[in-house]
């Protein structure tokens, strides 16, 4: 037996993985350059902002070094044009994901996303990112103090969670054994944790479904389909 | 697909299935009671899944003829079609999709995937529901959480853990 550990990522391998997130501070004291395993960190000369890694920007804020900005998306104001979006303008759907930037030149590296500043100062107002609740709890339990309404964001947070995870949940209706739904716009820890629910309806459906997959396939075989035409056809069933 | 040693699909197979004797077998009267007699051409025995369909695939002129398990009988079926969330899956077989899984390998049945799929879709919709609400397998929800099949457990299960570890991370960073 291996890790007694469900498929997939556990929340704090999650929060992990969002910390390292760019944030934009502002730093209280000076810092010397940093040599990070992630890249260079320039150095900090306050008042200057900075975008740093969440997990420094974090442990500069217990050391009271830095002021934490927020993004602008973790403001009461977007956050309730969101929810509004959520609940009343599309009951199916998620809102959208934040628009990637301009494709950048093919010589430079293109970058994913840990690495687009999604959570910075200057990221887009009207789209959740990624780790939008991962990165939301924890300014919040780390950096109250920098938050214009802290209880109004935290209140907001928690009503978007109820309403996309509801919609998470009605998702499966729509589910097929052939497997595939749109899922855009989902954040990283609501995917952790609707996983191990949707993968086993999944399963479900497919055991159910068994015999008629096997028929399918011996019917396919009889007709002289190669196997990747056969693929083709699963394709087609998922939509 | 299922290990040798999975105990859900041992205790599936332990289900009863109505089989219809085709010829009549000297000394086998004990199956329904008879201890000491035949059993006669057209008797009906309720077998073990396992051995109904060895019985019955086994020879050429079957042996046995096998018939729906009772708790895949039409009448199940209608209810399911029906309302599949007041249904007691449990009551009727503790291994229900499982039964159903190996009864459409043995018939074929495009109906009955139709039913026990959209049966299982709309139950997982509020076995999901109960999972993320704490009160929920209490309160009102008791009596549907009675009735889940061993699937659906697994499922309720799942989904509450996964629940609780994000419950339990959001409260460990208060710390």
């Amino acid at each position: 037996m291996a890790l007694p550990l469900p498929p997939g990522l556990t929340p704090p391998e999650i929060a992990f993985m969002c910390e390292m997130e760019l944030v934009t501070i502002i730093p209280r004291q000076r810092l010397e350059g940093l040599e990070l395993l992630g890249g260079p960190l320039k150095p900090l000369n306050p008042p200057q902002r900075a975008s740093i890694p969440l997990w420094l920007a974090l442990l500069l804020k217990r050391q009271r070094r830095a002021n934490i900005i927020p993004p602008p998306w973790l403001s009461p104001h977007s956050l309730a044009a969101i929810l509004k979006f959520e609940t009343e303008d599309s009951p199916v759907a998620f809102s959208p994901p934040p628009r990637l930037p301009p494709l950048p030149p093919s010589t430079t590296v293109p970058l994913s996303s840990p690495f687009l500043p999604s959570s910075t100062a200057d990221a887009a107002a009207d789209a959740l990112p990624y780790h939008w609740l991962e990165l939301g709890s924890m300014l919040l339990e780390a950096a109250p103090d920098d938050f214009d309404d802290a209880d109004e964001v935290r209140k907001l947070l928690r009503g978007l969670r109820e309403a996309r995870m509801a919609k998470l949940r009605q998702s499966v209706e729509v589910l097929d054994a052939g497997g595939g739904f749109k899922m855009n716009g989902v954040g990283g820890m609501e995917l952790g944790e609707a996983r191990s629910f949707i993968t086993g309806v999944v399963d479900g459906l497919r055991k159910i479904g068994k015999s008629r997959e096997e028929a399918r396939k011996e019917r396919d075989r009889e007709n002289g389909y190669s196997p990747s035409q056969d693929y083709d056809d699963d394709e087609m069933d998922m939509r | 697909m299922t290990s040798y040693y999975d105990v859900d699909a041992i205790l599936t197979d332990a289900q009863k299935v109505p089989c219809t004797f085709e010829l009549s077998v000297p000394a086998l009267g004990f199956l329904e009671g008879n201890m000491s007699g035949d059993v006669k051409q057209g008797s009906k025995v309720e077998l073990p899944l396992w051995l109904g369909e060895m019985l019955a695939i086994s020879q050429s002129p079957s042996l046995v003829s096998l018939d729906h398990p009772s708790a895949l009988s039409q009448r199940v079926l209608n209810a399911l079609k029906a309302d599949a969330r007041t249904v007691d899956l449990r009551a009727l077989a503790p291994h229900f999709y499982n039964l159903g899984a190996r009864v459409l390998e043995l018939f074929e049945e495009e109906e009955m995937i139709e039913v026990l799929s959209d049966a299982f879709k709309s139950r997982a919709a509020v076995i999901a529901d109960q999972a993320h609400n704490p009160r929920g397998a209490l309160g009102e929800g008791a009596d549907f959480m009675r009735g889940l099949d061993e699937n659906e457990r697994q499922l309720f299960r799942a989904s509450h853990d996964s629940a609780k570890a994000v419950r339990t991370w959001m409260n460990d960073l208060k710390k």
